[in-house]
C-alpha cells in the first residue's frame, strides 16, 4: 500500500490507527451476494428503462402535437387573409386621406397683447 | 482487472450477457468496498445495486475499457456518498423528533448492545465506524478508499480527477479530523481491539 506522510504530532496515534484501519480491513470480509441479486438489479434496469421509454413516448407526442397545431395555424391564417384583402394603399396613405378634410385654423400662432398697465 | 477488455467493450455496446458476467466479476469486490464504506450491512446489496444499475446507464459513456476499474470505483464512491448523505439527514430528522429522555435512552440502550456483543470483529467494526462518524462524508469515503481499500494515490487521482499532491492534501486533512476523533473517543476503545490479546 502507498504511503501518505502522516505528519502529526504524535506519530503513536498514527501507528495505531493504521493498525485500526488494518484491523477493520480484515474484521470485514467482501459479503457474498444474495441469490435474487441479479433478478433484483435487472427489475431495476427494465424499470427505469420503461420510465424513460414513456418519458420519451411522451416527449415525441407532445412535438407531433405541436407539429400539427403550427400547421393548422398557418393553414388558417392564410385561409383569413385570402377572406379579407389588404388594402392596395400603404398605412401613411390612409392616414393622409382620412386628415385631407380636416380644418387646421384653430393653428394658427398666438398672439400675446402686453398688459396696458405695465410700463 | 478482473474481466478482459472484450467483455466491457461488448457489455458498453448493449450485449445484455456481457454486462451480467461483468456485474458477476465485480459484484462482491464491489460490495465489500461498499460494507466498508457505508458499514449497514443491510443496505449493502440496495447500493450495490445502484452503482450497477449507474454502470448499465452509462456504459456507453466509457471513453476506454482501460478506465474501467477506476471508473466502476467512482461510481462506487458516489453512490456510498449519496447513501450516507441521506442516512445523515434521515438520523438527524429522526432524533430532532426524539425528546432528550428518549435521546439517553436509546443511547444507553446502544451502550448496552455493545458490551454485551462478545464478538471482536464487530467491536473492531463498530469502533472504526464511530470514528468515521465523527468526520464528513467525503473525508469518509476518501478515507475507507484510501487507508482500508488500499487503494493507490494515482487509481484515487483517477477517480477523483485531481492531481496526486491535491489529493494527499484532502488525505491528510481527512486523517487529521479521523485522527482527532480517535484521540477524544475512541483511544482507548481502539487499544483494547488493536493490542495482541
Amino acid at each position: 500500500m502507498e504511503t501518505v506522510n502522516h505528519n502529526i504530532d504524535d506519530p503513536g496515534d498514527g501507528e495505531q490507527l493504521d493498525a485500526l484501519f488494518r484491523a477493520y480491513r480484515s474484521a470485514s470480509p467482501d459479503p457474498e451476494t444474495g441469490p435474487n441479486f441479479m433478478p433484483h438489479l435487472w427489475q431495476k434496469i427494465e424499470a427505469r428503462e420503461r420510465g424513460s421509454a414513456i418519458f420519451a413516448r411522451l416527449a415525441r407526442s407532445l412535438v407531433s402535437l405541436a407539429l400539427a397545431l403550427t400547421l393548422l395555424m398557418t393553414i388558417a391564417v392564410s385561409l383569413l387573409r385570402r377572406q379579407a384583402p389588404v388594402p392596395p394603399e400603404t398605412y401613411v396613405e390612409v392616414l393622409a386621406e382620412d386628415h385631407e378634410n380636416q380644418n387646421f385654423d384653430y393653428f394658427e400662432p398666438v398672439h400675446v397683447e402686453p398688459a396696458a398697465d405695465q410700463h | 482487472m478482473l474481466v478482459d477488455y472484450e467483455l466491457i467493450k461488448r457489455a458498453r455496446d448493449g450485449d445484455g450477457a456481457a454486462f451480467n458476467e461483468l456485474v458477476r466479476a465485480y459484484r462482491r469486490r464491489i460490495l465489500g468496498t461498499i460494507a466498508r464504506l457505508i458499514s449497514h450491512p443491510e443496505d449493502v446489496e440496495d447500493v450495490g445495486q445502484e452503482v450497477f444499475l449507474r454502470l448499465y446507464f452509462s456504459l456507453d459513456q466509457l471513453r476506454s475499457a482501460e478506465v474501467f476499474e477506476p471508473w466502476l470505483y467512482r461510481l462506487t464512491a458516489n453512490a456510498a456518498y449519496d447513501y450516507l448523505r441521506k442516512r445523515r439527514r434521515r438520523m438527524e430528522s429522526r432524533m430532532a423528533d426524539l425528546s432528550e429522555q428518549q435521546v439517553m435512552l436509546a443511547d444507553a440502550q446502544a451502550g448496552g448492545r455493545v458490551d454485551s456483543d462478545d464478538s471482536e470483529r464487530k467491536r473492531i467494526r463498530e469502533t472504526v465506524d464511530s470514528l468515521l462518524d465523527a468526520v464528513s462524508e467525503e473525508d469518509r469515503v476518501l478515507l475507507t478508499l484510501k487507508e482500508v481499500e488500499g487503494l493507490s494515490l494515482k487509481e484515487l487521482g483517477t477517480i477523483y480527477q485531481v492531481n496526486e499532491n491535491a489529493l494527499k492534501v484532502r488525505l491528510f486533512r481527512a486523517r487529521q479530523r479521523v485522527l482527532k476523533a480517535f484521540n477524544n473517543a475512541g483511544r482507548k476503545q481502539a487499544k483494547r481491539v488493536t493490542s495482541p490479546r
